[in-house]
């Protein structure tokens, strides 16, 4: 203190020590009453020397001798001055708001603790926990706080602003001047420290040196210190080595924001795989690629691919032909244009393509057209069918001078012929009726095919083919020697033999086989009531045609749901026909068809239709006979390998399938002549779901012409060349590649392909199709 | 199906599946990243027929119709290919068009995925939300009883204690007298797994152990992984790495002659050995991994032939009771590193636990307890045992803990707990909640799949396809054309960043209770919960 006091205020009375609040309340009077050199003999008193506003612009200097309390010059004022005569308790300067405190020994736990302004001179060591929560406001000067000797423990936690200087004096050398983990949440100010200190926050500060603007400061501000606390001798030995000192200052926010962790990039390198090896952890195990891939990736890291699966499925209209027709190549060749081809293309498949395909067939290509599961009408095969009434004569092969005997001129020997004659073999057809043809022109009724159509077909087929008219069944002795003769034997007898149900009076019922040639030569006669036993499609025929012959109502009778379909069942009900089942027979009458149910049907005229047998007693033992067919093999040779079958005398069936058994077996036949092994192998059906039918117009009606079914068939997996893949592929992966003649392909580059399927789902013809990529180990 | 086909009883729409495909015509750019994304093949390109009807006004010509045809993003509705949620389309469009939605009410796929007699299997975790753990609040919080803690602040040692701990005066008596002393780990409470090499994709795994390693030698951090059935890559037995790793033995023993030729060129012990008798998402069932999973590099780990089936059946062959299971395997386990290495048994919570921890405190060679809990997750489990069965490990926990405080042994057999842990993302809550109910540490293994590498899986039947190898982000595939998604290096780091904050959580907890020195291992006065029952069942505070 400069000069006298001009009160003193002690902390005890009559030795009874001075309540704090009553010091505060004296203090606070004597500023009032205008004392502006006050000494104080505190007494553990609580906050001396705070809060002094009433001194104003004239400064007020507080002495404090004795035992201060706590927070002495708490809040205090920018105009007060405290001179501390001896240690000080905890917190001293707490919340300081600008004075001047100056502590001429030690000061405890929490010195200047939340001060923003004001300094604070410290002649000896502090406790924890100084300078802690400081604060700058920029409205003012950064407050202080000087330390001659050491910090204690958490030094500068949460500091945010000030300056702290710690000289060390008196320290040791392996002493921490700032003590343990000072600065912990520190995020402002400076701290100058002269000596040791091993750890800081390193998250919170940053340890430097000083450059010449701090040395200038603390040089400069060390003579205020040390006047301040009189110890004006220590001035050399503390500004002697600038190197002795160091400051901490707060790490900028913005220079916090990446936390000081090794990159795990390098960690990877340099301690992974240094410890384990080349390619870390199973780099001995596996030579796969394990680096990183994009999410959509391309190449041989998709997952899926598409494939271009162009004709490796039959369409389901060529699967289900039994003749085999190619019928959506035909449309196609229509759509290009080769209307004439389409047409010729049917005769190197049938004899029949317009008495077959186009009238009696029930068209199974038709029946399994794919647009059907999008209710489309199907293609009809029918008008193409017909159209080739004019198809051109295929070139047969070179004649191979191979002799054939075909026994039977029916659908399915006169098919064989064909195909044997194409071949360039020399097939000889014995027929024991006058005409060729079977049951195309023996019982299958008129009204079922135009004359003019069947002539000009069997014409054709008469002018190719030789043929014998036996006009007799044939014999055990003329098979033989017709056996001798030749190089191959094929029957194609037919089933001719009608089956008979044992009742009582089946004598009295015709069978149907019989009455329908009959009738097909205008010579059956009915009576007025008839009954139809077996209600399959020889049933149905028979109904109709008892009806064009004049009868009045006509009942057909089976054991079970009947099996008729198609046009023969539609035909017989346009007529009129009655269907009754389950019905079982138990007598025929002279005047009914009595039931086990003891119905009665009135019947004058009875017809069996429960089937037809081979009549093969013309055949040697030699030849396997099951079940009273020719046992073949998948290619229609039987037991004896120069002998075939094929037709109604290996099993019954249609028209489409005895034809094709002839397709089928004559070239196992040409096989067998030119000693060539061939295995037959169809390609499988493509799943119809591959194919999308909403390119189509739901609402076409029913077709009229060939170019319509040409342009609505759906070319079920086979390339129609729209390309829609290529446009539509997101990567334009797909490309049209043209090959010789004017084949193309279209082909996917796999750099570009994502396999994201588009194609394989969008494809009119179901032709792509989209697969998992190769597995990868 | 075709809208016009015919239905089946198991015909479904998009109505009746768990997730609806919701696409934009408007914004879709058919840019095909989606269908080629989505790992079951949900979705599809579509091609759509639309029909417009042109009428002219005042009815002056007859009307006519228009039709085109226009591509667009179609879901597929059988059980095969009903969409997953996995929300991949979502990711990968550039225009937002397309994301799958939840139903809003009970899907009816789920009477469906049972065609041929077999029930459904899958992934991940039970399809229940709740969680009990998540209701426990700490409701001690000191601040002027008794000196808080700053977690900020304080410098914090959590750590926990795997090993057999002696009584005061058994552990002076050996000190004394010399002798064998139980293998003790000090370890971070926080134990990664048990997940195998195998059910996890080899990035994944890889990710893992290295940020494992990162966590210990850069960041002082002794977290452990427990690598689950699957073996260990020879590089890593021979590796000073192999003291980060818990070995885990279960009834397949896949791997462990691979691990018993490794020992002569062990350079550390590992830190411990898990003894998987079950585990909390499927309790008594085994799992299988299928042939196809079995490739090259998975035989190799395992010691088998590629391309074989992999049961691990639900028991071990040779033990007939708890005595056996316990004495037999835990000895031949500890003799396998001269008993310097820590042996614990893992088992399912059950109602039985208490038995097995009876039987584990009378036998010197137990080093602790671990129970995973009805919310475990699993690479592949029938439904019905993950969302219904398995105990709670909540209450386990407690029971397990107050036992050995009767017996006066809670300080001597640690019990590490799982099943759950996190499953709502409150990993360190959960953690405490179970640490104050008596468990010295956690087991977690889901939580680490979402936080370090993006796992998609939720309580609501998101994705959950780790079953079948198609997991679209290559944490649990064997198909480098999935896995490779996963850069090992990305999960490192995200393990290191999940555990960090995991600490810094933690100590959030921790440090307003006043801890620092050591973890409030059943300190139950800490918590309490707003359901009386649940309150009563766990002895600790109803709060409200």
């Amino acid at each position: 203190m400069s000069s006298k006091p001009t009160t003193i205020i002690p902390g005890s009375e009559k030795g009874v020590r001075v309540d704090s609040r009553l010091l505060e309340e004296r203090i606070q009077n004597a500023v009032k009453d205008g004392h502006r050199q006050i000494e104080i003999i505190a007494q553990g008193q609580h906050g001396i020397g705070g809060r002094l506003w009433r001194s104003g612009e004239k400064p007020v200097f507080l002495s404090i001798l004795g035992t201060p309390g706590q927070r002495v010059g708490g809040m205090g004022f920018p105009n007060t001055v405290i001179d501390v005569v001896g240690p000080v308790s905890d917190d001293v300067g707490w919340l300081n708001a600008g004075a001047k405190i100056i502590v001429r020994g030690h000061a405890t736990n929490g010195a200047g603790n939340a001060m923003a302004q004001g300094k604070i001179y410290i002649a000896g060591n502090i406790g924890a926990r100084g300078m802690t929560m400081t604060k700058h406001n920029p409205r003012f000067d950064p407050p202080e706080l000087w330390v001659l000797g050491t910090a204690g423990d958490s030094f500068a936690e949460f500091m945010a602003g000030g300056v702290a200087v710690i000289c060390g004096l008196g320290s040791k050398s392996d002493d921490n001047v700032l003590g343990y983990r000072p600065c912990v949440g520190m995020v402002g100010g400076k701290i100058f420290f002269r000596g040791h200190q091993q750890g800081y926050s390193e998250n919170n500060a940053h340890l430097t040196v000083l450059d010449d603007d701090d040395w200038r400061w603390l040089t400069s501000q060390m003579k205020l210190f040390l006047e301040a606390v009189g110890r004006m001798e220590l001035l050399s030995q503390l500004t002697a080595d600038r190197d002795a000192w160091r400051i901490l200052v707060a790490i900028k926010p913005y220079k916090k924001a990446s936390p000081l962790r090794r990159d795990i990039s390098s960690f990877h390198v340099d301690v992974w795989d240094r410890e384990l090896g080349k390619g870390g952890l199973i780099g001995d195990l596996t030579d796969q690629d394990r680096s990183p891939i994009r999410l959509i990736a391309t190449a041989a890291m998709r997952r899926f691919i598409p494939e271009w699966e162009n004709e490796k499925y039959l369409p389901p209209c060529q699967a289900h032909c039994p003749t085999g027709i190619p019928a959506q190549q035909r449309w196609k060749l229509i759509r290009q244009g080769h209307t004439q081809e389409a047409v010729d293309l049917a005769l190197r498949y049938t004899p029949f393509p317009a008495t077959v395909c186009g009238y009696l067939c029930p068209n199974l290509c038709m029946q399994n057209c794919t647009r059907q599961k999008a209710d489309l009408p199907a293609i009809d095969m029918k008008l193409l069918g017909r159209a080739s009434l004019n198809a051109a004569l295929p070139i047969p092969a070179l004649p191979t001078g191979h002799k054939i005997a075909i026994i039977g001129g029916g659908p399915s020997g006169l098919s064989i012929a064909w195909q044997l004659l194409m071949k360039g073999h020399a097939p000889v057809i014995y027929e024991m009726r006058t005409e060729l043809g079977g049951k195309i022109t023996e019982t299958i009724p008129r009204s079922r095919i135009p004359d003019d159509v069947l002539n000009h077909e069997l014409k054709r087929l008469e002018e190719q083919i030789p043929h014998k008219h036996l006009k007799h069944p044939l014999t055990e002795e003329e098979f033989r020697s017709i056996y001798e003769k030749v190089d191959v034997v094929v029957i194609a007898a037919g089933a001719r033999k009608p089956r008979v149900i044992p009742l009582p009076g089946h004598e009295r019922a015709v069978a149907a086989i019989d009455f329908l040639r009959e009738s097909r030569r205008d010579q059956a006669k009915v009576g007025k009531a008839v009954v139809v036993i077996g209600a399959g499609n020889v049933g149905c025929d028979a109904a109709a045609e008892a009806f064009r012959l004049g009868a009045d109502s006509v009942t057909l009778i089976d054991i079970q749901e009947p099996a008729s379909f198609g046009v023969e069942r539609k035909h017989a009900e346009a007529a009129g026909a009655k269907f009754l089942w389950p019905r079982f027979t138990k007598a025929i009458t002279k005047s009914a068809v009595e039931l086990t149910s003891g119905e009665v049907l009135p019947a004058d005229t009875v017809i069996m239709a429960v089937g037809d047998k081979p009549d093969l007693s013309f055949l040697s033992e030699e030849i396997r006979i099951e079940n009273g067919f020719i046992a073949v093999n998948d290619n229609f040779q039987s037991s004896d390998p120069r002998v075939f079958a094929v037709g109604d005398a290996v099993r019954l069936g249609l028209l489409t399938e005895a034809i094709g058994a002839g397709r089928v077996a004559a070239r196992s036949i040409d096989n067998l002549l030119r000693g060539r092994e061939e295995t037959i192998d169809q390609l499988p059906q493509i799943d119809p779901e591959r194919v999308h039918l909403e390119y189509h117009d739901p609402r076409t009606p029913a077709f009229t012409d060939t170019e319509t079914c040409a342009a609505g068939c759906a070319s079920c997996g086979a390339c129609r060349d729209c390309g829609l893949c290529e446009t539509l592929c997101p990567q334009n992966a797909i490309a049209r590649r043209p090959l010789e003649d004017e084949a193309y392909e279209y082909v996917v580059d796999a750099d570009r392909c994502i396999g994201c399927g588009f194609c394989a789902n969008a494809c009119p013809c179901g032709i792509w199709r989209l697969t998992e990529n190769d597995p990868l180990e | 199906m075709e809208p016009d086909g015919q239905i089946k009883p198991s015909t479904l729409s998009v109505k009746d599946l768990p997730w609806q495909i919701l696409w934009s015509k408007e914004k879709c750019l058919l840019c095909g990243r989606c269908t080629a994304v989505c790992p079951v093949k949900a979705i599809g390109l579509g091609v759509h027929r639309m029909r417009a009807i042109q009428v002219k006004l005042g009815l002056t010509e007859k009307p006519g119709n228009l039709f085109s045809v226009y591509h667009g993003i179609r879901q597929h509705t059988d059980a095969a290919h009903a969409c997953v949620g996995c929300g991949m389309c979502s990711m990968v469009c550039p225009n937002g068009a397309i994301s799958p939605i939840h139903n809003d009410e009970p899907d009816k796929l789920r009477f469906h995925i049972n065609q041929g007699g077999a029930p459904r299997q899958r992934g991940g975790r039970r399809n229940k939300r709740l969680s009990l753990l998540d209701e426990i609040k700490f409701v001690r919080i000191s601040m002027l009883t008794d000196p808080a803690l700053d977690a900020g602040r304080h410098e914090f040692e959590l750590r926990t204690l795997l090993g057999r701990i002696l009584p005061p005066e058994e552990a002076i008596r050996v000190n004394r007298e010399g002798g064998w002393s139980p293998p003790i780990r000090e370890i971070y409470p926080l134990i990664i797994g048990s997940m195998s090499f195998g059910a996890l994709s080899p990035t994944m795994w890889e990710g893992l152990q290295m940020g494992v390693a990162y966590l210990n030698e850069e960041m002082g951090m002794p977290v452990r992984f427990c690598t689950g059935e699957g073996g260990c890559p020879p590089r890593l037995l021979r590796s000073r790495f192999l003291k980060y790793i818990i070995l885990q033995i279960a009834s397949g023993y896949f791997g462990w002659d691979e691990i018993i030729h490794a020992l002569p060129e062990m350079k550390e012990d590992p830190c411990a050995i898990e003894i998987k008798y079950g585990q909390g998402a499927k309790p008594g069932d085994g799992g299988l991994l299928m042939w196809y999973k079995v490739n090259r590099l998975i035989a190799a780990i395992r010691g088998v032939p590629t391309g074989v089936n992999l049961p691990s059946p639900p028991t071990h062959q040779t033990k007939y009771s708890i005595e056996e299971a316990v004495a037999k395997m835990i000895q031949s386990m500890s003799m396998a590193w001269a008993f310097r290495v820590p042996v614990y048994p893992k088992i399912s919570a059950t109602s039985t636990s208490l038995a097995v921890l009876n039987n584990l405190t009378r036998n010197p060679y137990a080093s602790a307890m671990a129970m995973d809990g009805e919310d475990g997750g699993t690479g592949a489990a029938y439904n019905i045992s993950l969302d219904h069965m398995g105990h709670p490990i909540a209450s386990i926990v407690r029971d397990a803990y107050l036992n050995l405080v009767k017996i006066g042994k809670q300080n001597e057999i640690p019990i590490f707990a799982g099943g759950g842990v996190g499953k709502n993302g409150n990993l360190a809550a959960n953690a405490a909640a179970l640490i104050m109910l008596g468990a010295s540490g956690i087991q977690v293994g889901k939580y680490i799949m979402q936080a370090t590498a993006g796992c998609l899986g939720s309580e609501t039947d998101r994705c959950i396809i780790c079953n079948i190898g198609l997991c679209p982000k290559g944490i649990t595939s064997q198909d480098p054309r999935l896995y490779r998604r996963l850069d090992p290096e990305k999960v490192a780091e995200r393990l290191v960043d999940t555990v960090l904050s995991f600490d810094t959580e933690l100590k959030k907890i921790v440090a307003p209770l006043g801890r620092s020195t050591s973890l409030p291992i059943g300190m139950s006065d800490a918590i309490g919960i707003a359901d009386r029952n649940a309150a009563e069942r766990l002895g600790i505070r109803y709060v409200v």
